[in-house]
């Protein structure tokens, strides 16, 4: 479903960011993505939502070269990833409901289905009251919850989360963890970037380490056992 | 734990961007700086509402002129005799009396009209103000004719017939003098022509800069509903409506503004009295013309945006 074939990235005539990334996710697969800071994290997952070409390799997403699509196919690509970047990336001048309701307007969903779904997901994650809120008076945690349902509220086939419970209670974390779970369980593939070792410990999925712009695909009990060991 | 049902139940649907949208996802009516390209429209706006009228009144013009000639001649009587003494107004009426019968043989010609000294006073009244002395001015004479429609109309040669009763008489089929003055109203109408080019392209300008300094306010809003799978079509969508709106809104502000100053223009010319002045009153036909105005002007702004916004946008990924 998703395959990067010696993908690398550079900015500018910097050095390469991400060197040689192989990398296969089955549809339906369940990945953390973890490493020291400054290991590439950022920009794999920016690869992965389309937000960056790569300077040399090959991505295959949903079965489709990416480097061959004009840009209304990418834009139809995109369209199935959910997104929750690091800083929210809510648009100011909208409401909360407005800023969750967006990608369904994107899509030409009917009023009536964007009401239905953005009041219910408003509602689990527990800002059914601050549905005409703007974000930039609400809490960083209650702007990352409207990212989070900003990004699921397509259910879209591959859902990309940037540090998603960072700002946020353990109990809001382990349920939104609860909720990525659920879209998984309906053949959503998830990638989630995280530090937090409590949640790597908790959810046993598959775990990508980047080191110095290089990946290693690694099962879950490799990683326990590496953190064990003192890698990180 | 909460579970959500609804959202995760229903089908996929086809994917595709919405048309029709009633709000904009960038804040672009909130941006500052609006004012003044809403105030430049207006401007040029005002400008084209004077250019298009100033076009149609010189096309009447140049349309009544050549309309009121067509087929007219007219045989001038100079007041001086071959030695340059004046004549009184009865040898004038002499002569022509003569020049009648020799006009009343030629079959090219339909009607004689002399006209009588008074008639002629009154013509010339506009150069000589109100209660000229006629019986002290050396007055010329003056008959029109009109030539039958398809007819063969020798002036060279009538005027040698007439020049046997006086070598100064002369025919005036008007012909340079229309040609003169109908090449200075063309010029006149290409320049209104040239002035609309003008404000055209300043409103390209004016917009596609005002579209590309957005561009670069909302980079990063852009961006996001890229991200998000808005197509380019979606993203310039915006900007048109947007751009659409504010240039129709401005335009028809430029069109009332210009509007008020024809009528204004038009009265004072009316006060005026001079027959020399043209007449600024528009047909109803050329009225209705001048609605497209804001529309012509709604169309190029948003086309402006359009093309503006396709061209940012391929420089982002």
């Amino acid at each position: 479903m998703i395959k990067f074939e010696h993908v690398g990235l550079r900015y500018g005539i910097g050095p390469e960011i991400l060197s040689d990334v192989d990398l296969t996710l089955e549809q339906g697969s369940f990945h953390f993505l973890t490493g020291p800071s400054g290991a590439g994290k950022t920009s794999l997952m920016s690869l992965m939502y389309l937000g960056r070409k790569p300077t040399r390799g090959m991505i295959t997403m949903f079965g489709q070269n990416i480097g061959t699509l004009n840009r209304n196919q990418l834009a139809h690509i995109r369209q199935r990833i959910g997104v929750v970047f690091q800083d929210f990336r809510l648009l100011n001048h909208m409401s909360a409901f407005d800023n969750v309701a967006l990608p369904l307007r994107i899509q030409g969903k009917s009023e009536k289905e964007i009401q239905n779904n953005v009041n219910e997901l408003l509602e689990w994650v527990g800002l059914g009251d601050h549905k005409t809120v703007l974000p930039n008076t609400m809490s960083g945690g209650q702007q990352q919850r409207i990212a989070i349902a900003r990004a699921v509220i397509t259910r879209p086939r591959l859902l990309l989360a940037d540090e998603p419970t960072g700002n946020l209670d353990d109990e809001i974390g382990f349920r939104l963890m609860n909720l990525f779970d659920q879209l998984n369980r309906m053949g959503t593939t998830v990638v989630i970037a995280t530090h937090n070792t409590q949640i790597l410990e908790r959810f046993k999925h598959s775990t990508l380490i980047l080191e110095g712009g290089h990946l290693k695909v690694e099962g879950h009990k490799n990683w326990v056992r590496k953190k064990l060991e003192g890698v990180f | 734990m909460n579970r959500i049902t609804g959202f995760l139940s229903k089908k996929e649907s086809l994917l595709g961007v919405q048309k029709g949208k009633r709000r904009y996802d960038l804040p672009l009516d909130k941006d500052k700086g609006e004012f003044f390209l809403k105030l430049l429209i207006v401007l040029m706006s005002v400008l084209a509402t004077l250019a298009f009228a100033a076009f149609f009144t010189l096309s009447a013009m140049g349309e009544r002129w050549s309309s009121g000639l067509e087929n007219k001649a007219t045989i001038e009587f100079p007041a001086q005799d071959e030695n340059d003494q004046p004549l009184q107004f009865a040898a004038i009426e002499e002569q022509m009396e003569q020049a009648a019968g020799l006009l009343r043989a030629d079959p090219a010609i339909e009607t004689i009209d002399i006209m009588k000294k008074e008639d002629i006073g009154e013509l010339v009244a506009p150069w000589l103000g109100e209660n000229p002395d006629m019986e002290a001015m050396p007055l010329p004479g003056l008959i029109s004719i009109t030539i039958k429609h398809n007819a063969y109309f020798d002036a060279k040669s009538l005027q040698a017939s007439l020049q046997t009763i006086s070598p100064r008489i002369r025919v005036d089929t008007h012909q340079s003098w229309l040609s003169s003055v109908l090449r200075f109203t063309g010029a006149l109408q290409f320049s209104a022509v040239i002035l609309m080019l003008i404000i055209g392209l300043v409103m390209v300008i004016a917009v596609g800069g005002a579209v590309q300094s957005r561009i670069a306010v909302h980079k990063e809003e852009i961006e996001l509903l890229h991200l998000i799978g808005a197509a380019d079509q979606y993203i310039t969508a915006q900007f048109q409506k947007h751009t659409l709106l504010l240039a129709v809104q401005s335009a028809l502000i430029g069109l009332l503004a210009g509007g008020l100053l024809l009528i204004v223009m038009s009265w004072i010319a009316g006060q005026m009295d001079l027959a020399l002045l043209p007449d600024f009153s528009l047909s109803w036909a050329q009225k209705v013309m001048m609605l497209f105005i804001p529309a012509l002007i709604g169309g190029l702004g948003m086309m402006t945006a359009r093309m503006t916004v396709l061209h940012a946008l391929q420089r982002m990924p």
